[in-house]
């Protein structure tokens, strides 16, 4: 492989995803990324729907929170405990360090 | 390729009941969740559970596996059969949606994606491909300078046949300056090809920060304990300390304690508002195992008056 082969990605972050962009990596249809928004367990930036822009961390947790609701049949809410708790113990474990 | 099998995998019978293969499939879950799991190869464990559970848990799929699967033990070369072509799939095989319960089809075996891959549903059928995603470990330093990193990936390759092979293929990835944990770099086109003509889809890096006893990070912040001896954090001076970006001189200011914080502002991780490096001072003891190092010792004790229990 040559320089020329280097793959210059985008930083999520510097650039945000969209609605449906979020579902596609989470391998979910836009309507459940929306429904989790309306919960109020995922996205935190916008007041309207259509402009939700989402971050590494939405990504993230909205993947942890699709695979514990599709493995475990947990309703959004528990799932998104269950997430709250998995960050929490993460950052003490950081501080830990 | 291995015949895998499903039911032994879940640890259930051949007559086990949709019920039984969901506690199977959850206790099994829960076990090797690769968020919380510290079992060895729990990220194998749980891609074997996943791909278990998405041909048992398909009515449709588990009876073609139940067909093809006659007689063959784990582990032993599977051949597919003549006849287990898109003509089968016709017969009634073929499954509708999006028909991989969301999972990432790359990190399915080989012996699953022969059977049940995207190369058994192309007729009629146009979607893009799913995203993968994968993590990557990276040296703090890297963050400070930009890297460039090599990753293998494995991937499925569909021949004109619609036969399936798991291959390598590496990638070289440019590691942008002020990459922060956690942060993912999207790669587009790089994620599972469409199906029927749809695009490929996209692959996110997920960034992870190798260990390093050295440092802690806490989002552009850096916090890293600094040797020094009793008589720099005593008396003060200009020392050379090492840092993620390299060495620098920084000056101690004279009575300092163990434990008193030095901020070095803007030498954090890079960004817009880069953070901030803290140095804990450590004020390590020259030990006592000679006769100079003892009187020296000695004179301090009489000559300081210094409880620090008072």
């Amino acid at each position: 492989m040559s320089n020329s082969d280097t793959l210059h990605g985008t930083l999520i972050d510097e650039m945000t995803l969209t609605c449906e962009e979020l579902a596609h990596a989470c391998c979910v249809e836009p309507q459940w990324v929306i429904e989790h928004i309306e919960t109020g367990v995922l996205g935190r930036s916008a007041r309207y729907i259509e402009s939700y822009r989402f971050t590494s961390y939405d990504l993230k947790r909205a993947r942890r929170m699709y695979q514990l609701e599709r493995d475990f049949d947990a309703v959004p809410e528990l799932a998104a405990i269950v997430v709250d708790l998995m960050e929490e113990v993460e950052q003490l474990r950081k501080k830990q360090d | 390729m291995e015949f895998k099998d499903y039911y032994q995998i879940l640890g259930v019978a051949k007559t086990a009941t949709a019920d039984d293969i969901k506690k199977a499939y959850r206790k099994l879950a829960r076990k090797y969740h690769p968020d919380v799991s510290k079992e060895a190869d729990a990220e194998k464990h749980m891609r074997d559970i996943n791909e278990a559970r998405d041909v048992l848990s398909d009515p449709e799929k588990r009876a073609a596996y139940d067909q093809v699967g006659q007689g063959y033990r784990p582990g032993q070369e599977f051949h597919p059969p003549p006849n287990w072509d898109r003509d089968n799939w016709d017969a009634g095989y073929e499954y509708s949606g999006r028909g991989f319960s969301g999972a990432d089809t790359a990190d399915f075996s080989d012996f699953f994606a022969n059977l049940f891959g995207q190369g058994r549903r192309t007729s009629g059928f146009r979607e893009r491909g799913s995203d993968r995603h994968a993590k990557i470990q990276i040296d703090l330093a890297d963050t400070y300078q930009g890297a460039t990193k090599t990753i293998t990936l494995q991937t499925h390759h569909v021949d004109e046949r619609g036969r399936t092979s798991l291959n390598e293929h590496s990638l070289k990835v440019h590691i942008p300056k002020g990459v922060k944990e956690g942060q993912h770099i999207r790669l587009s086109g790089k994620g599972n090809p469409g199906v029927g003509g749809g695009g490929t889809g996209d692959l996110y890096l997920e960034i992870h920060f190798k260990p390093d006893p050295r440092y802690r990070v806490d989002g552009t912040d850096v916090y890293a304990s600094l040797p020094v001896t009793p008589w720099e954090a005593a008396l003060g001076g200009v020392i050379e300390a090492p840092t993620p970006s390299g060495t620098v001189k920084l000056t101690i200011p004279p009575n300092s304690q163990a434990g008193r914080k030095l901020r070095l502002k803007g030498r954090g991780i890079p960004a817009d508002e880069p953070g901030d490096l803290y140095m804990e001072l450590a004020v390590v003891l020259p030990s006592a195992d000679t006769r100079k190092a003892q009187q020296l010792y000695e004179t301090m004790a009489k000559e300081l008056n210094f409880n620090p229990r008072k």
